[in-house]
């Protein structure tokens, strides 16, 4: 009675368009690689399976069921970006965090936020770290019989984590693992200046409500501007290597497959976090209270990226500096921010990394 | 390969193979230069008002191409995200009655009305141990 997601099953083109030889087919099979297309070349992304267990709005808690018969006590909450599709961190078998998760003996929860429409268009973070955080983890609680739990938090994800455990002191939170989360917006330089006094995004949320995907995406382009010339020389020069392709193709998929940004999230981190810098001052007010960095106690993890041009080190590094946990790690892998979770280095040292540090701390 | 070495290959001289290796290798500093740039104070500012009129002239094409496509008979922008909305909770009303369903799963294993394998729900220990304390 387990509701799993599967990919739709694909219809085969009527016959006298088959007996067309498709010039991309050909060009592939030239270079000698399967597939059809660039499409079939991906494959179908994000399917691990799960269940959903709880749904508020647009947002879903998705549970991948276990691959091992005995699993850590403490389950595992993943709070993804709000700005970028969750798979990212489960691609394809072999290239899957969840997976390496499951396999290792983790039970892995996630939150997935879902696109924000018009009516999404007032969420604040309030409703996130206040409501819609603390409601997912009353259900992985709940689901999984256990009194405490881990959160891993991504980017965005990572930053909504950090003031979850920041408000939230008491418990439940046993272990907070933050993936390439920004915490001082004067270290995101870039975005800052853009972002400065000259910019009007009351006049942008007027137009939009909601910030547009296409927006999110060039302002992160615009990060590395010269990255999509050099991925698309590096593809060229990686053709006879077929599984680097359609390693890069996966993420280049979901690359352009951004999620519109919550207008009120929107606001607060431009005035608060980018002009303001008010976390790392302990003075950012979350529906009345201060999140204060120094009130985290749990164990902390941060893992970072060397060459990360999103959140660069001079935005995160002042989270181990500042919380208040006695056992609290930084570590930082080679790679970008992308192949900090889900590239070929993401299999090889930080995967490995974060299963040595939870594990010991998950029994 | 030098051109004094005798077992020089040339030909799996790929010239433009080089070139990009070049442009991949050099995209750091471009991208750096680039990004340095614009970390200026009135080059963002003059980003800020390239976006804001940018912003104005989408506004206005997008109106104007909503009427002669109305006039065409076709579907403009909004008509399609309107689509996607509409999607988009319909999406949500399917994965909220799979959490009633998961939900209503849980419940009736919780009251042992149902086994947890006929249910097709996999419930494993939770006492593992990490691999070097296993060892130990």
């Amino acid at each position: 009675m387990v509701a799993t997601t599967s990919s739709p099953p694909r219809t085969e083109a009527p016959v006298p368009l088959r007996l067309i030889q498709n010039p991309m087919h050909r060009a592939l099979a030239r270079m000698g690689l399967a597939g059809e297309d660039f499409a079939d070349m991906t494959g179908a992304l994000g399917t691990t399976p799960r269940e959903t267990i709880y749904t508020q709005g647009t947002l879903k808690l998705q549970h991948y069921l276990p691959m091992v018969d005995d699993v850590y006590r403490v389950p595992v909450l993943i709070v993804t970006s709000l700005v970028n599709q969750p798979y990212i961190l489960d691609l394809v078998p072999g290239q899957s965090m969840v997976e390496y998760l499951l396999k290792e003996g983790f039970d892995v929860y996630m939150i997935e936020w879902g696109r924000p429409r018009k009516e999404h268009k007032n969420l604040t973070l309030e409703d996130h770290v206040l409501d819609r955080l603390p409601a997912c983890v009353a259900q992985v609680l709940r689901h999984s019989g256990e009194s405490e739990l881990s959160i891993i938090g991504y980017c965005v994800g990572g930053l909504l984590s950090v003031l979850y455990a920041a408000l939230n002191p008491a418990g439940p939170l046993k272990n907070l693992v933050c993936m390439a989360a920004p915490v001082n917006g004067d270290g995101l330089v870039s975005l800052k200046t853009w972002m400065g006094k000259d910019f009007d995004e009351e006049a942008l949320l007027e137009d939009f409500g909601n910030v547009p995907a296409d927006w999110v995406q060039n302002a992160l382009r615009a990060l590395r501007p010269m990255g999509k010339v050099s991925g698309a020389m590096s593809l060229l020069n990686n053709m006879d290597k077929p599984e680097v392709v359609t390693s890069n193709l996966r993420m280049g998929k979901w690359e352009q497959d951004n999620i519109p940004f919550p207008g009120g999230v929107f606001r607060q981190m431009v005035n608060d976090f980018l002009r303001n810098n008010l976390l790392v001052k302990g003075k950012w007010q979350i529906g009345g209270k201060a999140a204060n960095l120094k009130t985290i106690k749990v164990p902390l993890l941060h893992l970072l990226a060397q060459d990360d041009h999103i959140t660069p080190y001079a935005s995160s590094c002042d989270l181990v500096k500042l919380a208040g946990s006695k056992d609290k790690t930084e570590t930082i892998v080679k790679g970008g921010h992308v192949g900090l979770v889900a590239g070929r280095g993401a299999q090889t040292r930080m995967w490995p990394a974060l299963n040595d540090w939870l594990s010991q701390r998950s029994t | 390969m030098t051109t004094n070495d005798p077992s020089a290959d040339w030909s799996k001289l790929n010239p433009q193979a080089m070139w990009r290796d070049w442009v991949v290798k050099s995209e750091q500093q471009w991208s750096e230069a680039l990004s340095t740039l614009m970390k200026d104070e009135r080059a963002g500012g003059a980003l800020n008002t390239q976006v804001a009129q940018a912003r104005m002239m989408q506004k206005q094409f997008g109106e104007m191409m909503q009427m002669s496509l109305a006039a065409g008979n076709l579907p403009s922008r909004t008509d399609i995200e309107g689509l996607e909305e509409r999607l988009g909770r319909v999406e949500d009303g399917l994965a909220a009655l799979a959490a009633q369903v998961s939900q209503l799963t849980q419940a009736l294993l919780a009251r042992g009305a149902v086994q947890a394998e006929a249910a097709g729900v996999k419930t494993p220990t939770r006492g593992r141990k990490p691999a070097l304390a296993a060892k130990k």
